[in-house]
């Protein structure tokens, strides 16, 4: 076990470096853009959408219609600012483009970082399925973020970021969802405080297998339990010694056995029939020095 | 001096293991306070009424229900006439995504679409987690009692729990895996979408298909003979155009042995076909059918999906004991071992009694012909008893028994994967119906009425009429006992003493435990003490034994002499 999270920390070093956000950040202009707002007047658009809910509001959705029910349109495109699908489910809800957190006199740096999802990038962290690309990304506080969701399986996989202030975010979230392979994109803008946000996919044991990561804001908070290859688990499984077949443990029977079909095996003639030399090589010298004193006493006699 | 403390130690020892005290009065009976339970609300609140009702959503008619847990009707609407083809209002409903079901095309030109594609995703539910300690998504198939499971799942959007909060499934999430429905000539394709950890398949049991596809290739879902493993992250189309009706059963084909008792199996029915004959394409959760084919309609007043599933615990706790999914194969696949294990859970449409009472009663009224739809996908033999009625048997394994020859019964039994279609007709003859009540249906290996070996439980359910119907859709209790009780955790933590209500004396109830020395101490601490006494008594004797040797051998040595001597005095006579 001791061994495991050797390995993990070691891989944690050697990731950590590249985990930061690539992506060039765009130079933008802000001073076009009156960003600040009183804390009132951003509340006010709190309460349009995004307002902080009661636990139970997500169940009692099932029950009767809430909020969605005037958005009746094209068929398979609901548009409020809130929640966006397309119709194959594609998803992006609590996007953010311009609702200045109360934290922030105004936007930091605009950047765009690219987050891709897939099997294959679980590989590297043995015992998971499913993982990003990158387990961190590290921004400015009051950053306005987009992101590029590229999911490469062929299921769904979510971008779900938690702990978001709740009179911007939705309980507090900002989700991309989408089937794969495809992209998709939306925005946000990070409070400004030093905090270290969860990044994970909601479907049922994504995360549980490796599907989490987490953002951080500035200097960030204190680090998320179970993100592979960076923090440790909050619950290992314990590996016990397995003993597997090995080559060596095959017994020398298995591989004269071996020997004996290749002989008889057309395509190893050549090899067959140099052992069959070899043998009769070894055995007749016995025989012909066995034979020499007979021939030398009969020589004798003679 | 150390014959003093081998007297101290056997004197305690004695007082320990004293079972109860010499008195002329056995204990009093103690009961359990009711309030002392967590008892759940007998219909899950978060339900609504007005699901119950029937109503019209999308231009899909929906029948009434008079279950206290009725399918959510959004669901229903979403599946007959396909999520391409509903509001956005609606689909927001259902949780559903917007691509799982997708109907589109009238080939025949009978007023029906015949193009249906199916997504399905595999969901585990109640399995472990690296973050804490704890199950997620949760799925109780009874109080408190929660097997890891895997189940084929409609395609979702969104979170697999109700919300952040809360660790329970979303709805769509649950056993069993749902009822699917398709029409006689539809070019049918289920898109299986492997969300799971785990390499699976579909096999499409009795559904008329074709071996292989000249474009989506394998499509028997048997890696040994057909296909390769659909490893996680991938997607396969599963594509047929039955051209017979049935019954008909789907399930997992990798490693068949554990991964169809996990969950991965489901109905597929074929109906006729019919001009405008939209179905309800996912009967989610199975049981009533709340919008009927019209084949079905012509013959019978309401249709009900039967699903019958065991499960081992030994199986189910794998998911719940380890995390690397390598560690869940190791145990599935090289170390359980199917030849010793015993089935724990019975389950009828996923749920074991008393949540059957939510949503799998049969609820009749005098009169009717009513079709039933019965699978069993667990290990062993099923013997469905029905009580007060005798059905006919009018289908085996999707395939008609000749009209003649159609028996009646009231023991069912179905081999593991088979499938029963059975007429249960409520009329009030002596032999179909003895009349009106609220009448068992329940499998009678009595195993199969409990959960973990605790009664009661399992798949049992009832068929109950309108008039033994409470207002929110209960069986009337008036006759029987209070049911309060089996909605909490502790009854099958087998902490409830089941016959302590019976009279108000409480004569089957729990003796009080002893008072004194030990009472307090629970059987498996007491019997670990006394283990413990017991080798300190030994271990001080072997020191004794030793430390006292030249005693101990002059001891032995007298008492041979003494029988030496005996057997040569007896010599000499």
């Amino acid at each position: 076990m001791i061994k495991y999270f050797s390995i993990l920390l070691v891989g944690s070093l050697v990731i950590g470096p590249h985990a930061y956000a690539t992506e060039p950040i765009k130079p933008v202009d802000h001073s076009g853009h009156t960003m600040q707002h009183d804390d009132g007047h951003d509340m006010v658009h709190g309460d349009d959408h995004m307002m902080d809910a009661p636990p139970s509001e997500h169940s009692k959705g099932h029950t009767t219609p809430e909020g969605h029910t005037s958005h009746q349109g094209d068929g398979h495109h609901h548009m409020d600012e809130d929640h966006i699908m397309d119709h194959e489910g594609g998803m992006i809800m609590g996007q953010n483009f311009d609702k200045l957190p109360t934290s922030c006199d105004s936007i930091s740096e605009e950047i765009e970082i690219t987050v891709r999802a897939g099997r294959k990038y679980a590989e590297k962290f043995p015992g998971t399925a499913f993982a990003f690309d990158n387990q961190e990304w590290r921004v400015k506080p009051c950053a306005k973020v987009t992101w590029h969701f590229i999911n490469e399986d062929h299921v769904r996989h979510q971008f779900m970021m938690h702990g978001l202030p709740r009179y911007l975010y939705k309980y507090g979230m900002f989700h991309l969802e989408v089937t794969g392979p495809k992209t998709i994109s939306g925005t946000i803008i990070m409070p400004g405080a030093d905090e270290t946000y969860l990044v994970h996919c909601d479907i049922a044991q994504h995360m549980e297998n490796g599907m989490k990561a987490q953002l951080v804001v500035g200097k960030g908070g204190e680090n998320l339990p179970s993100i592979p290859g960076l923090t440790p688990y909050a619950f290992t499984d314990i590996y016990k010694h397995v003993d597997l077949p090995q080559v060596s443990d095959k017994t020398d029977e298995d591989s004269i056995m071996k020997q004996v079909a290749d002989l008889f095996d057309s395509n190893s003639l050549n090899s067959g029939m140099l052992i069959f030399g070899l043998l009769f090589g070894v055995l007749s010298v016995p025989l012909i020095r066995k034979l020499k004193p007979i021939r030398k006493s009969n020589n004798n006699n003679q | 001096m150390p014959i003093h403390f081998l007297i101290a130690i056997l004197s305690f020892c004695c007082m320990s293991t004293a079972v109860i005290a010499q008195t002329a009065k056995l204990p009093e009976t103690v009961k359990v306070d009711p309030a002392a339970l967590n008892i759940e609300p007998i219909c899950d609140p978060k339900i609504a009424a007005s699901w119950r009702e029937a109503q019209e959503i999308e231009g899909v008619k929906i029948k009434e229900s008079r279950l206290c847990n009725p399918d959510n009707p959004a669901w229903i609407a979403a599946a007959v006439k396909g999520t391409n083809n509903i509001s956005m209002a609606t689909l927001m409903q259902t949780g559903l995504s917007p691509d799982a079901i997708i109907k589109t095309d009238d080939l025949d030109g009978d007023g029906d679409p015949d193009r249906i594609t199916i997504k399905l995703e595999i969901m585990e539910l109640n399995g472990s987690s690296r973050d804490f300690d704890g199950l997620v998504p949760t799925f109780d198939i009874a109080p408190g009692i929660q097997p890891g499971a895997w189940v084929f799942a409609p395609k979702t959007s969104g979170m697999s729990t109700e919300n952040f909060e809360s660790v329970r499934a979303n709805p769509l999430l649950r056993l069993p895996s749902p009822v699917i429905r398709v029409e006689v000539g539809d070019i049918v394709q289920i898109v299986l979408e492997n969300t799971h950890y785990f390499p699976h398949s579909i096999h499409l049991h009795g559904v008329d298909h074709p071996f292989s596809h000249h474009e989506y290739g394998g499509n028997d879902g048997v890696p040994q003979t057909n296909e390769m493993h659909l490893m996680p992250g991938e997607r396969r189309v599963y594509e047929f155009q039955p051209r017979h009706a049935g019954t008909m059963f789907y399930h997992c084909h990798v490693q068949t042995h554990t991964h169809l008792a996990m969950g991965l199996g489901g109905i597929i029915i074929v109906e006729e076909n019919r001009p405008n004959n939209w179905l309800q394409t996912l009967n989610i959760g199975g049981g009533q059918v709340r919008h009927p084919s019209v084949a079905i309609k012509e013959d019978f007043d309401q249709e009900y999906d039967l699903h019958y599933h065991a499960m081992d615990k030994e199986l189910t706790g794998i998911i719940q004991k380890y995390n690397d999914p390598r560690l869940i194969a190791h145990e599935m696949n090289q170390r359980y071992d199917i030849t010793d294990s015993t089935e724990d859970y019975f389950t009828l449409n996923g749920l074991s009694f008393p949540y059957t009472l939510r949503e799998s009663l049969i609820t009749v009224e005098p009169d009717q012909k009513i079709k039933l739809r019965v699978l069993n996908s667990g290990g062993e033999l099923l013997a469905l008893h029905t009580h007060g009625h005798h059905a006919t048997i009018t289908h085996y394994d999707g395939v008609e028994h000749n009209p003649i020859a159609q028996i009646m019964r009231d023991v069912f039994d179905l081999a593991p994967a088979q499938r029963l279609d059975l007429t249960l007709n409520t009329t009030n003859d002596g032999l179909h119906s003895y009349g009106e009540g609220n009448w068992l249906f329940h499998d009678h290996r009595e195993k199969g009425i409990t959960t973990d070996g605790m009664s009661e439980g399992g798949s049992m359910s009832a068929i109950v009429y309108k008039s033994y119907l409470t207002e929110i859709g209960l069986p009337k209790g008036s006759h029987g006992v209070d049911l309060n009780t089996y909605f909490s955790k502790e009854f099958y933590q087998r902490k409830v003493p089941v016959w302590q209500d019976l009279d108000k004396a409480g004569t089957l109830g729990t003796p009080a435990g002893q008072t004194g020395m030990t009472a307090g101490i629970d059987p498996a601490t007491r019997t670990s003490l006394l283990n413990f006494l017991y080798g300190l008594l030994l271990g001080i004797s072997i020191y004794l034994l030793i430390a006292k040797r030249q005693l101990a051998k002059q001891a032995v040595l007298r008492v041979v002499s003494l029988l030496k001597g005996s057997k040569g005095s007896i010599k000499n006579d």
